[in-house]
């Protein structure tokens, strides 16, 4: 079966709510060993304890992604436990909608460390693992924002697009290590990031807005992310996936 | 990974190449497929594949552009099987033509295989899909539609054609929950390649034009196709996904 992953090892940032965790759930329900990395101890732990209930093997690392050592140690973290690193979900991210005048420096910096930093470091430390292994997965979360922009949010849009630059870059250093490298751009989900933001009113009226008339489950996106983790898709790199229900469609 | 078992799948071209790929892989998860191809032999052998497999086939014989048949035995098939849920319109052909050498038949050939063929085989079975509420598009594009080629202008205005036709559709079935998408590979080894003049030596080419450095094999093109025709995706629609190595990696 080419979605199996039985021997993979992955490491998913951002995994103890929403995208990460659903997506923490579906790799290793399709066999591989997971990493749940995440900031909130409670979130991982939440994430851990089914995890535990279905018998995975997986490791929680609590720390903060925007610092670059907690990065390595991250994979250093893996690599002591599993002696190999196959698939890296850059998934951390944090959301607030904000106007530009609204975006203090501190702000400012923390959206693009998380983002951008978090992402660049994390994949970073996991490269010299991913040369090594038969099927290098980097997978990075940006957004269908990135795409198409928004009204509010700018920083985090900015952090979204720059995402897709190192996807784009990273597809092409990688490929001769035959590492390939996606980036997921993610419509509506209802994670708790997003019903906190909008609530179920703010939701149903964007549900409106989209051409499927819905959002998705995050374990929606979850399901793209383990087909671009599997061999199924060992010959598609660079490229930017978005499930977003037919709302934005860009152009080539 | 989702099975298609009780869902009654239709590969326009399926006789050979990626189009045989299709039919294989969908049969393999479980759908019953209606292999159309204007070559009658590939088509049945194609049928033979599946059937041998343990999988369920049948064959239309028939010219994709020849929109009265399609019609015709796209209707026999949906009374017969009691539904079509997905529609791969993969038929093509190939050209590496300079502009000057393109005479108007050539050109309304090219039109009338993928653009034509394509819209019409999909007029014919979303009646059902709307009835169901429930459908599978996919159309076959190529990394020459998206970024073109310094020959074959007719295929790759076809081949842009069908992802103006994707976008559109997209939008226009969402009510009905019919997802409509497009694959636009990169390389493949195919028949269509094999035939091209001295291929063997310019392969060698060819494939250092690739990041992942090599071509892919149909079932690679499949999995991606699968993916897209199962609920894994569905909130996936109006979106393209480029399986090309590396090769072709576009703005947004």
């Amino acid at each position: 079966m080419t979605h199996d992953l039985h021997g993979r090892i992955a490491i998913i940032t951002g995994a103890g709510s929403g995208i990460g965790q659903a997506t923490a759930w579906l790799l290793a329900e399709r066999g591989a060993a997971v990493l749940v990395q995440d900031i909130d101890p409670d979130g991982a732990a939440a994430t851990a304890a089914r995890l535990d209930r279905q018998g995975c093997d997986f490791l929680v690392v609590v720390c903060d992604i925007a610092d670059p050592q907690a990065d390595r140690r991250i994979v250093e973290t893996a690599l002591d436990r599993w002696g190999a690193l196959d698939v890296v979900v850059n998934n951390a991210g944090i959301g607030i909608d904000r106007s530009i005048e609204d975006i203090d420096e501190t702000a400012f910096d923390r959206m693009l460390a998380v983002h951008v930093k978090g992402t660049f470091f994390t994949t970073q430390a996991a490269v010299p693992a991913l040369k090594q292994s038969r099927h290098g997965r980097v997978i990075n979360t940006s957004s269908r924002w990135a795409l198409a922009g928004h009204d509010r949010a700018s920083d985090y849009v900015a952090a979204k697009a720059a995402i897709l630059g190192l996807t784009k870059a990273w597809a092409r250093e990688l490929a001769p290590h035959r590492i390939t490298v996606n980036a997921i751009a993610p419509g509506g989900v209802k994670t708790a990031m997003v019903r906190h933001n909008l609530g179920e009113t703010g939701i149903a009226a964007e549900e409106k807005l989209v051409p499927l008339g819905r959002w998705c489950d995050p374990s929606e996106i979850a399901a793209t992310t383990a087909f671009l983790a599997s061999d199924a898709a060992a010959f598609i790199t660079g490229q930017v996936v978005s499930p977003n229900g037919g709302k934005t469609m860009v152009g080539f | 990974m989702s099975s298609f078992e009780g869902r009654v799948a239709v590969i326009t071209g399926g006789g050979r190449g990626m189009g045989r790929a299709h039919a294989c892989r969908l049969a393999s998860r479980g759908a019953s497929v209606v292999v159309q191809d204007i070559l009658e032999a590939e088509a049945y052998e194609t049928v033979r594949m599946v059937r041998d497999a343990g999988g369920e086939a049948q064959a239309i014989v028939c010219d994709v552009t020849d929109i009265r048949s399609v019609r015709a035995e796209l209707a026999a098939m949906e009374r017969r099987l009691g539904r079509l849920d997905i529609l791969v319109n993969n038929a093509g052909i190939g050209g590496e033509a300079p502009l000057e050498e393109i005479s108007e038949q050539e050109f309304d050939r090219m039109f009338a295989v993928h653009v034509k063929g394509s819209f019409f085989a999909t007029q014919a079975v979303v009646p059902g899909m709307k009835v169901r509420r429930a459908g599978k598009i996919i159309n076959i594009s190529s990394i020459w539609g998206m970024v073109g080629h310094h020959a074959a202008s007719d295929y790759c205005g076809a081949k842009a054609a069908l992802l103006g036709l994707t976008r559109a559709w997209a939008r226009e079935l969402a009510p009905w929950n019919i997802h409509v998408n497009a694959v636009a590979p990169g390389g493949v080894i195919t028949e269509m390649v094999l035939q091209q003049p001295n291929i063997e030596s310019r392969m060698a080419e060819k494939i250092k034009l690739v990041p992942l450095g090599r071509y892919a094999d149909p079932s690679e093109i499949a999995e991606t196709v699968a993916f897209l025709a199962s609920s894994e995706a569905d909130f996936i629609t109006g979106q393209v996904i480029s399986p090309n190595g590396g090769q072709t990696i576009v703005g947004i």
